[in-house]
């Protein structure tokens, strides 16, 4: 496997990976996670390199995560400050776009809140694009790193039933992860209200449930979604409490999974909404932690593959430069 | 309740089995032990009643009662409208939601369910407001007010306009499998109405409300259970076009029920007559095409429930020129009547005529009662199905006296009501 060619341009999304390109990437973050656990976390496979994290949407983790493995392997990274206000319309956008590529970098990590805005940008870059969520459509990372943190706990996915339960509807966490598990051979589940379940999501391969008791019978993981806030005035749903009391995870509804089921979140958490504290912070059963410590190492193997992977790039540039004059 | 009650020497109806047959009930402890025609005087029992060869049936079931309390006790109380219900042979109601405060949390259901149980004599159950304060904006706490005992939901009589709030909520409601209820009426044509639209309006110089304002929200409303796939009860229909599309949605898979108020199936618009504000209802009498359409609804069964539309309004909103007069109409004392006598009058066998009021509405709601079976609650009723007398407003128990019945003819009558095997009404 090590010298499987990865064969993808960008990372846009989980959609379009085979087994085989998920797991290539998944191997090489479980070697990243022994040197991030090392005293020297130090690779230089990325020396000389320029990695830009473009933020659309406001990010702690996520950004951070990038900006640690991007140093972590030798590149040199630059956030770009980006003003929500003046980038809102599409050619705006892509004007952002060229300026940025006329700077040469070799990778670029994009947040946007519209979904398909990533792969807009794609389009138009040289460089090789990490799709860091878009809108409610996709952010392959997270299910990547999802998958490593169950594989290195549990072991094979193939099999293992899980559940993913909250704002399916409007979560690109949720769908990313269910085209990853699904990937790779898991009985996925969903659990939401019906007004937060997408129409048709009986059909992605996943069984879903509104009975959140129902939903976890027998699960090996549960995956909790983040409720936004503002799903919670009346529109989608009537109130927090109301939400926590049906489908927030607590001791009583998570006893309906196997015993030791695992939980985990993708953060940050809305404690006493979506997850009580105690399963939150249970120190054998909660894998929140380890999933932030899993997105560092599949982050680096996510940009490692990428820039071995790209075509000779000055060459690109300059052919560019070359048809304009 | 201790020891055994007999009644025999019954008609015994039971809409839920068909039984309409000599015999008797067995009450022990407040539940129905035996049924039918092998329960004679020789039955054992400590006290025996005789029926007299009048009817015994099961107490009736009303799924839309207002009353007064809490917020307006001077129109009707919890307690005033129970001795009307347990006068009527009616023995459980539910009330709408459409109180003040609104009935849109677990502490109002809560409320509702405890006093009913302390001050009235029949079984009160709450429907929960399907919007916070029917505002028709942000849905309830749909599953906690259901958990607390809401047995439908409901925006009471202001409809919910915005189609993507009421689509929301029904699909949320969906989650619950609770029953959504909602009157289908278009305010943008119903507002400032007095009665049906038409040439008889137009001759008193009535301002009428055409029946598309119930066609064009009823169409909607299907559509929307369809694809949400929630269980939709359409709330007091009162054309038969509107039976016909719901009968065709019913065909189609809908989990589509509906209810007509009693005053539906027994006035049409020309009772309006000479301005009577105790016949300005919502949705109005129509045309008599449409009281005709929903009586063969009712003989061929396809009618789910029949409700009193109980709606007490006091003297000083009724006495007034008819425009500004309050709508509403009492209705729990002649719910039973009214299908009685149009049983005689229209030749509708008594099962037919009753399942609406007791196996159907039972069955929508999931009730045990609503039937004579052997361990159901002994919620019965005694009547004399053809005896005739004249409604008088005065004579009524409810606190409020706003009866279209008033001064009308009826045949049948309630001689006593049972509930829990408890005796709660008896004509002197």
């Amino acid at each position: 496997m090590a010298d499987y060619a990865f064969p993808h341009r960008h990372l846009l999304g989980i959609e379009g990976l085979n087994r085989l390109d998920i797991e290539t990437l998944l191997e090489l973050g479980d070697r990243y996670v022994e040197l991030n656990r090392s005293r020297v976390k130090h690779a230089d496979v990325l020396a000389g390199r320029t990695l830009v994290n473009l933020f659309f949407e406001n990010s702690t983790r996520t950004q951070g995560s990038f900006e640690i493995a991007g140093r972590r392997l030798g590149a040199d990274v630059v956030t770009m400050p980006i003003a929500t206000s003046s980038v809102k319309k599409g050619e705006t956008l892509i004007d952002t776009a060229m300026t940025l590529n006329a700077m040469r970098p070799d990778l670029l990590v994009i947040r946007h809140g519209s979904s398909g805005a990533v792969k807009l940008l794609s389009r138009k870059v040289d460089g090789a694009v990490i799709n860091a969520g878009d809108g409610t459509h996709e952010h392959p990372t997270q299910a990547l790193l999802d998958a490593l943190t169950i594989r290195r706990r549990v072991g094979d996915i193939g099999g293992m039933r899980i559940a993913i339960c909250g704002d399916i509807l409007h979560s690109r966490v949720a769908r990313s992860n269910v085209a990853c598990l699904n990937v790779l051979g898991a009985e996925v589940r969903l659990i939401a209200p019906r007004t937060l379940t997408p129409p048709g999501a009986a059909d992605w391969g996943a069984e879903v449930f509104t009975d959140m008791r129902k939903g976890l019978a027998g699960c090996d993981v549960v995956m909790m979604l983040r409720l936004q806030q503002e799903r919670m005035d009346g529109a989608y749903l009537p109130s927090a409490r109301e939400f926590f009391h049906f489908w927030g995870l607590d001791e009583e509804k998570l006893s309906n999974a196997k015993p030791n089921a695992y939980v985990m979140h993708p953060g940050p958490m809305n404690r006493g909404v979506e997850i009580e504290s105690g399963i939150a912070d249970h120190k054998t059963r909660s894998l929140i932690t380890e999933q932030v410590e899993m997105g560092v190492a599949v982050r680096m193997a996510v940009l490692e593959t990428l820039v071995k992977n790209a075509p000779e790039f000055g060459a690109q540039i300059a052919n560019k430069a070359g048809a304009k004059t | 309740m201790t020891g055994r009650t007999v009644i025999y020497n019954a008609r015994v109806i039971d809409p839920a089995s068909g039984l309409d047959n000599k015999g008797g009930v067995v009450i022990e402890s407040g539940v129905i032990a035996d049924v039918g025609a092998g329960v004679t005087k020789a039955t054992a029992g400590d006290l025996k009643i005789d029926a007299k060869g009048r009817v015994l049936a099961p107490g009736l079931i009303d799924l839309r009662v207002k009353t007064g309390e809490p917020g307006a006790e001077n129109k009707e109380t919890l307690a005033t409208a129970g001795d009307a219900a347990a006068a009527g042979g009616v023995t459980t109601f539910v009330v709408m939601p459409d109180t003040d405060p609104v009935i849109d949390s677990v502490a109002l259901v809560d409320f509702i369910q405890q006093r009913g149980e302390s001050v009235a004599k029949v079984k009160v159950l709450p429907s929960g407001g399907l919007t916070v304060s029917l505002n028709g904006l942000k849905m309830s706490e749909i599953g906690l007010i259901q958990e607390a005992g809401a047995v439908f939901f409901s925006n009471g009589d202001r409809p919910v306009e915005d189609a993507g709030v009421l689509r929301r909520a029904m699909t949320y409601a969906a989650s619950f499998d609770a029953l959504v209820a909602s009157r289908p009426d278009t305010p943008a044509l119903s507002n400032n109405t007095v009665m049906n639209a038409g040439a008889f309006a137009a001759r008193l110089g009535l301002r009428g409300t055409p029946p598309e304002a119930e066609w064009i929200a009823l169409e909607r409303d299907l559509m929307l259970a369809e694809t949400t796939g929630v269980r939709l009860l359409v709330d007091c229909i009162s054309t038969g076009r509107s039976l016909g599309a719901i009968e065709r949605a019913r065909r189609e898979g809908v989990k589509v029920s509906c209810s007509v108020a009693a005053y539906s199936l027994f006035f049409n618009e020309l009772d309006v007559g000479d301005y009577l504000t105790y016949c300005k209802v919502q949705p109005p009498f129509r045309k008599e095409d449409d009281r005709q359409a929903l009586i063969d609804g009712l003989k061929r069964g396809a009618i789910d429930a029949v409700v009193s539309a109980h709606d007490p309004q006091p003297t000083e909103d009724k006495r007034l020129p008819i425009a500004d007069a309050a709508f509403g109409a009492v209705g729990l004392e002649t719910l039973l009547p009214a299908l009685l006598s149009l049983a005689i009058r229209e030749e509708i066998p008594l099962t037919t005529a009753l399942k609406p009021v007791t196996s159907g509405p039972a069955d929508l709601l999931g009730l045990p009662q609503g039937r004579l079976a052997k361990g159901a609650p002994a919620d019965l009723v005694l009547f004399d199905a053809a005896a005739p007398w004249a409604c008088d407003r005065d004579d009524l128990s409810s606190r409020s006296k706003n009866s279209p019945f008033d001064g009308r003819k009826l045949e049948g009558r309630v001689l006593r009501t049972w509930v829990n095997g408890a005796t709660v009404f008896e004509r002197g």
